[in-house]
């Protein structure tokens, strides 16, 4: 009872402060590699293209699955960092080796890890920070998709 | 209240559709969903509908930890819940005051969000927009990130979106005013459709306009 209204009294109440102050952006990154090996080839999950048509601008204002999951991985993102949430770290697990696995990644038996690195602007150029190393995750042969 | 209720209904059958698009376990979790704002929109027992609908919200709320999708997912419960107290509620004055919650919770997002960067010289000066495109995770595209070096066209967008959002409540003072007010709000939310990929927030924004024109009628009426 109390959880639910923790959720949802954000909602009926809501503080609409959008964009009061912009801070440091998170990116998810993952990596696979085999038990014995250090994590060095950090990919970024979904990066942007770097254009997109006008069509599918039009298209995506009805249509935009992947964008608005890659937005609550963001959001996930931002928990983890006040709070490290274990739920979110799930959600960006989950999410991100399903991607994976439908692109065809050889995932299976490897050692699945995700990083959050906050990106900011400073002095004329821009800074990483990695904020959260996932735990190692040894990819079985079925995941919820 | 019936024409929030289409609107609504239509917005929840675009976001579940997106959702069970993505995964097998989100198709269960929104099929209801899908199914309940399919007879909504039919007009078939909308006063069941709604209360099932709210009551999926809370499952769904439940699920994310939150709102899947920030502001637009608030915005949705909280016409969600409006409407079901407006059912719950008798004929009359309670009614009444569940429609103008909303209705004034929507005038509210337009102005204490513009009042809030109003109040930052970040925003004053067009670095915070600056900051949007240049790091932060919401351009859709790496082209877009250039944006951030037009510094004269930054500060002019964020002037008029901060002006535009203040002075927003101005609007219901004449039906006139509050058309063409809206209209502008459609324009600002289509715009971060296609900058940011904020889709949901367009619909779910027109979804809550009617409570808006009704509040606008029910005080102040033609003047």
């Amino acid at each position: 009872m109390w959880n639910t209204l923790r959720l949802l009294l954000p909602a009926l109440i809501p503080s609409w402060r959008f964009f009061r102050t912009v801070e440091a952006s998170p990116r998810v990154q993952w990596t696979l590699t085999t038990r014995d090996e250090h994590p060095t080839d950090w990919q970024e999950f979904r990066p942007r293209r770097n254009r997109r048509s006008v069509t599918e601008a039009i298209t995506q204002l009805v249509w935009n699955p992947r964008w608005n999951e890659t937005l609550f991985l963001v959001s996930c993102a931002e928990r983890i960092e006040v709070t490290a949430e274990p739920h979110a770290v799930a959600e960006i697990q989950r999410r991100v080796l399903a991607d994976l696995l439908r692109s065809g990644s050889e995932a299976h038996g490897q050692v699945f890890q995700f990083r959050l690195v906050f990106v900011d602007w400073k002095d004329g150029a821009q800074r990483e920070q990695v904020a959260f190393l996932s735990k190692p995750h040894m990819v079985s042969a079925k995941v919820s998709s | 209240m019936r024409a929030t209720e289409i609107l609504l209904a239509l917005v929840f059958l675009q976001q579940s559709a997106e959702h069970m698009a993505l995964h097998r376990d989100e198709r269960l979790l929104f099929l209801p969903r899908a199914a309940l704002s399919t007879l909504l929109l039919a007009g078939i027992h909308p006063n069941l509908m709604i209360c099932g609908l709210m009551l999926h919200a809370l499952i769904v709320l439940h699920r994310f930890q939150g709102p899947y999708n920030g502001g637009s997912d608030k915005l949705g419960l909280l016409i969600l819940f409006c409407l079901t107290m407006a059912h719950l509620a008798p004929p009359g004055v309670w009614r009444e005051l569940a429609l103008a919650y909303l209705a004034v919770q929507v005038v509210l997002s337009y102005f204490i969000s513009g009042q809030i960067k109003i109040m930052n010289p970040d925003w004053r000066s067009g670095r915070a927009l600056t900051d949007v495109f240049r790091f932060s995770a919401y351009p859709v595209s790496e082209d877009m990130r250039a944006l951030a070096n037009r510094t004269n066209l930054v500060w002019s967008a964020s002037w008029g979106v901060m002006l535009f959002e203040v002075t927003f409540p101005l609007a219901l003072l004449h039906p006139a005013t509050l058309i063409a007010a809206l209209g502008i709000a459609v324009m600002f939310h289509l715009a971060n459709a296609v900058l940011f990929g904020l889709n949901r927030f367009v619909w779910i924004w027109i979804a809550s306009y009617p409570s808006i024109l009704w509040l606008q009628d029910r005080l102040i009426g033609t003047a």
